[in-house]
């Protein structure tokens, strides 16, 4: 098979220049969705009336609907409603203008955040009442007991889960040039047009998220034997 | 800004209908299709040779690492490509369609395989070796007596594979196939981009209520076939 070897290298530095916006969307997404997720969690696992009924069909709105359609979606009603709003306000900025990034920001926030409230419910689901009701009775207040004892347990548990929904989310990075995003799949679709190079292009993008998510892997790897101490031991 | 008019949500609905078929024969071909590419791959990993087992658990990783749409456009661009220069065979002129189901039986090999895998490891190697030294050919063995326990197991993580796989499908569009998406997209364009929003809300609707039926299914089916699976624990086996 003739692969445009110059091509394919050139190329690869190029996507790789793109890796800092993936990265950057990534990133910024998961801390995002991250309190977001663990609130809604708390939510689902108190049942608190009515939100935790409105929360619940939010995840399952969010998690029944391909992404590629809520970023069709946000992306054709956002920017039209903002700009309606900011003209009824009178101010005078363009919302057009605004850089695509931040609905990228926006749709990954919004898909994740109901991915890990699932994930953080079933590991805060899966320790015993026991642990709270012990830790209030030794003093601790509720927000410590959460962070000194409920939390770092479900970590255990919850941080291969969290592993998954990460390497998802930057897969479904791919699809932020549909929002007009440089990522590394924009900057190469468009270098490839030029010439007809997309296999070579696109064997490029496939390295590069190779690289990207094996490094990620080997990270929530150490992470996992770092909270594994925090693993419970069953007596018998 | 045009109003939001939510009555053209019903009224595009009979106009996406019969697209649901194009998105359904992806999905039931890259299902059927991916099983037995991942029955393969399973195979390979609990097999004796180490080349295949890494060749099979290289390839597992390298699609969980690759977004959907990467590999779509690579096999959308590359297969005619590569059967052109190694089998002298042109296949560009294909419908659209058997790339988008090549690229999903690829991607939904992957997951299988791994769900296949462990399902069948975590059926005690003593059931089997009980079915065969009561007479049992290895065959039948593995047939009427690993083969069921270890499908109950599997069937909640087929489930969700199969739900990722049906949500990915909606990727099709993007090659210019004229799925449930594809079809969205040029009512959008009939009407010069406008009603984009009523679209979208229609085509969730679809997508929504095709994943929750998946979904029910699938509980229903564990619930039906849980009654056999083997606990040793509770049968006090003793663990």
């Amino acid at each position: 098979m003739d692969i445009n070897y110059q091509f394919l290298e050139q190329t690869f530095y190029l996507v790789l220049a793109a890796v800092p916006t993936t990265l950057n969307l990534t990133v910024t997404s998961l801390l995002l969705s991250l309190p977001l997720a663990f609130f809604m969690a708390l939510v689902r696992l108190r049942r608190t009336r009515y939100v935790s009924g409105f929360v619940g069909a939010y995840i399952t709105l969010l998690r029944g609907t391909p992404i590629v359609l809520q970023i069709l979606l946000i992306y054709s009603l956002l920017p039209s409603l903002l700009h309606a709003l900011v003209g009824t306000l009178g101010w005078t900025i363009n919302v057009f203008d605004w850089n695509p990034i931040l609905y990228a920001y926006l749709v990954f926030t919004l898909n994740t955040t109901a991915l890990l409230a699932e994930v953080f419910r079933s590991a805060l689901g899966s320790i015993e009442r026991g642990q709270m009701e012990a830790a209030l009775c030794a003093g601790l207040t509720k927000v410590q007991a959460y962070v000194h004892i409920l939390i770092p347990q479900a970590l255990v548990t919850a941080l291969p889960n969290i592993c998954n929904v990460t390497v998802n989310l930057i897969k479904g990075t791919s699809l932020a040039f549909l929002m007009t995003v440089k990522d590394m799949t924009a900057v190469a679709k468009v270098a490839a047009s030029y010439g007809y190079n997309y296999i070579e292009a696109y064997l490029d993008v496939f390295a590069g998220y190779i690289i990207i998510c094996s490094i990620v892997q080997v990270l929530f790897v150490f992470a996992e034997s770092h909270v594994g101490r925090f693993r419970l031991i069953k007596q018998k | 800004m045009r109003p939001f008019a939510p009555e053209f949500i019903l009224a595009v609905i009979p106009d996406l209908l019969p697209y649901l078929g194009v998105t359904m024969a992806v999905a039931l071909g890259s299902i059927v299709a991916g099983s037995l590419f991942g029955t393969l791959l399973a195979w390979a990993k609990l097999s004796a040779s180490t080349l295949l087992r890494r060749l099979a658990v290289a390839y597992t990783y390298a699609i969980r690492c690759t977004p959907p749409i990467v590999l779509l456009f690579i096999v959308f661009y590359g297969l005619p490509k590569f059967f052109l220069e190694v089998f002298n065979v042109n296949i560009n002129s294909y419908d659209k369609i058997f790339f988008v189901v090549v690229s999903f039986t690829l991607l939904f090999a992957a997951p299988v395989s791994e769900v296949m895998r462990s399902a069948y490891q975590s059926i005690d190697r003593g059931q089997y070796e009980a079915a065969v030294s009561s007479g049992l050919s290895p065959w039948q063995a593995f047939y009427h007596i690993v083969l069921p326990q270890a499908a109950v197991i599997g069937l909640p993580n087929f489930g969700n594979s199969v739900l990722s796989l049906l949500k990915e499908g909606s990727l099709a569009y993007t090659v210019g196939l004229v799925d449930l998406i594809g079809r969205g997209q040029m009512i959008i364009a009939h009407h010069y981009g406008a009603y984009a929003i009523e679209t979208y809300l229609a085509l969730a609707l679809f997508y929504l209520l095709l994943t929750l039926g998946v979904e029910k299914s699938f509980l229903q089916l564990e619930r039906r076939y849980s009654r056999q699976k083997h606990n040793g624990e509770e049968a006090g086996y003793g663990y």
